[in-house]
């Protein structure tokens, strides 16, 4: 860091970073929206389908939970490569920010799923246990008791997601996804414009920042009582 | 109204086998609170989960009025479980609802009533358990005690024919308890609805309820009327567990005796003759002065009645003939020579 000459910053090239804050944001949207989308339901048949639990089918469990360790297991930057066809197949395309979503997606709905897994295992067996006495069938023990309880806990889950994800994203760079981590790479580490990194670096903590703040926020919204 | 025929249930618990019922038979009838005790590890909480089938058991039936729940397919099961309520320990309330949420809760999952009708059986509801002001509020600003009427006002919500309370009032103070033991009373009375709980606390016994059965390693081991039971409790567990209320204390009567070395007589009132002077009575009658030893004087659910352990001073009859003549005031009279 020594002999870094803070007017270097004039001269960053600020509409790229600004392209590649925007590509950034859109990465980390579309793919986490996807990720709930996909990962909620994931996670709770996890929940359910585990012994002892609503509906336990343990060979079920055992196959889903392996594939959910596979997965979370393969490093990003291995993830993007091995689904490059299956990118093609969904999006037509492998690259840019289009082509890095379905990884992005791929790799997080695994992470997000064994969250909200142990989200839901953090509610009271009794509150399901009092609404089985009640009559209540499996599809509204879900939606009227454990996604409402588990609400703040799932918001967390979500959070946490979301800011993994900023890190996936540094890595699409890969396969020309761009981004903020991207330019990161190519021009503070790879090119040596220390200015660059700065920018993105700061640009990248804000972001995490801002997400964790209305995460929290959230969470102490819907928090009961 | 309910009757439980052979119940079995064992648990895996490393590698052993354990019976957390073993062949439970039982009957309940319309309109009464039958209570079960029995200290913790008995088999009770078992048993009340095997009556609305949160817990199946391995074999033996449960045939709740003309329909046998153990035979019933899963389906309708749950649709009969909409008219069993049941409260518990911990209250079990959704955080995420208010208490008005709560109470609707039941009401949702059958789906029988309109929003307004709902709305209209919320009030109703937490009028009758007295919360009607709370409505609005979180289960987390109430007290214990509200939250066990919300659970209440919740289980009474689809008309129910049958409450199950496992251990409702276990952990609130005395004083709150006292509060839910009224609240279900009323609700019997008002509702004629048949209540069937489970406890370890004789108090909530001798309050509330109309039959009891002890439990003890998962077997019943005596069961009949709460008078009864208090006032001649046969099984070493339903002594132990009196022990507290000065009821049943046949095995003091060794020490009482040893220490004052005179006769001793237990005598045992129920209803009219505790609220009068017998033993003065007798006393002139017969020339009998008793020296006191132990008892209670207490009401069984609205009947007073009371135990008295007395020494024999003086008498001027024989002691055989003294049942015969405390027999006459009313009084159950046994001689402990």
């Amino acid at each position: 860091m020594s002999g870094f000459d803070p007017s270097l910053l004039l001269t960053v090239d600020w509409p790229e970073i600004g392209t590649a804050t925007l590509d950034t944001l859109t990465m980390l949207g579309v793919s986490l929206l996807f990720t709930i989308v996909f990962g909620l339901p994931l996670g709770v048949l996890l929940y359910i389908s585990a012994p002892g639990q609503l509906r336990a089918r343990p060979r079920l469990y055992a196959v889903l939970s392996f594939l959910v360790n596979v997965l979370r297991s393969l490093p990003f930057v291995i993830l993007l490569i091995v689904l490059i066809p299956l990118t093609l197949l969904l999006v037509g395309t492998s690259i840019g920010v289009a082509g890095a979503i379905v990884p992005l997606v791929v790799g997080a709905i695994p992470f997000f799923g064994r969250l909200v897994e142990n989200v839901l295992r953090e509610i009271d067996r009794g509150v399901i246990e009092a609404s089985q006495s009640m009559g209540a069938k499996l599809p509204q023990i879900v939606f009227k008791v454990l996604l409402p309880e588990a609400m703040p806990g799932l918001i967390g889950a979500a959070t946490v997601t979301a800011v993994a994800l900023v890190g996936y994203t540094a890595m699409s760079g890969v396969i020309g996804g761009g981004g903020l981590g991207d330019l990161a790479i190519r021009y503070g580490y790879q090119r040596f414009q220390t200015e660059v990194m700065i920018v993105t670096v700061a640009l990248l903590l804000v972001l995490v920042q801002a997400l964790q703040t209305a995460g929290d926020a959230l969470v102490r919204r819907c928090r009961f009582g | 109204m309910i009757e439980v025929r052979n119940l079995s249930k064992h648990f895996s618990h490393e590698g052993r086998r354990i019976a957390a019922l073993d062949d439970v038979s039982l009957q309940v009838a319309a309109g009464e609170i039958y209570g079960i005790i029995g200290r913790s590890g008995a088999g009770k909480s078992t048993l009340i989960r095997c009556l609305n089938l949160l817990e199946r058991p391995d074999s033996g039936t449960v045939t709740l009025g003309e329909q046998e729940l153990t035979a019933l397919p899963e389906a309708e099961l749950q649709l009969r479980r909409q008219r069993i309520g049941m409260v518990f320990q911990h209250f079990n309330l959704l955080r995420s609802r208010t208490v008005g949420g709560n109470v609707r809760f039941p009401l949702e999952l059958a789906g029988t009533l309109s929003p307004a009708q709902m709305d209209a059986r919320v009030d109703e509801l937490l009028q009758l358990v007295g919360l009607a002001d709370h409505k609005d509020k979180r289960p987390s600003q109430l007290s214990g005690g509200q939250k066990q009427r919300v659970g209440i006002a919740r289980a009474l919500a689809n008309h129910p024919d049958l409450l199950l309370c496992d251990e409702a009032t276990s952990a609130l103070d005395p004083e709150t308890t006292d509060s839910i033991l009224a609240l279900l009373a009323d609700i019997n009375r008002q509702l004629n609805l048949t209540i069937v709980l489970i406890t370890h606390d004789m108090r909530v016994i001798r309050q509330l309820c109309d039959h009891v059965s002890v439990m003890d390693h998962g077997k019943v081991v005596e069961k009949g009327s709460v008078l009864d039971v208090f006032l001649q409790p046969q099984h070493a567990v339903t002594r132990s567990l009196l022990a507290e209320t000065g009821f049943g204390q046949g095995e003091r009567v060794e020490a009482w005796r040893a220490r004052i070395g005179v006769p001793l007589l237990k005598l045992t009132f129920v209803g009219e003759p505790t609220l009068s002077p017998v033993l003065d009575k007798v006393g002139r009658e017969t020339g009998l002065r008793v020296n006191l030893l132990s008892g209670t004087l207490s009401e069984i659910r609205d009947t007073p009645c009371g135990q008295l352990l007395v020494g024999v001073v003086a008498s001027d009859v024989e002691l055989p003939a003294l049942p015969e003549i405390f027999a006459r005031e009313g009084v159950r009279c046994e001689v402990l020579a």
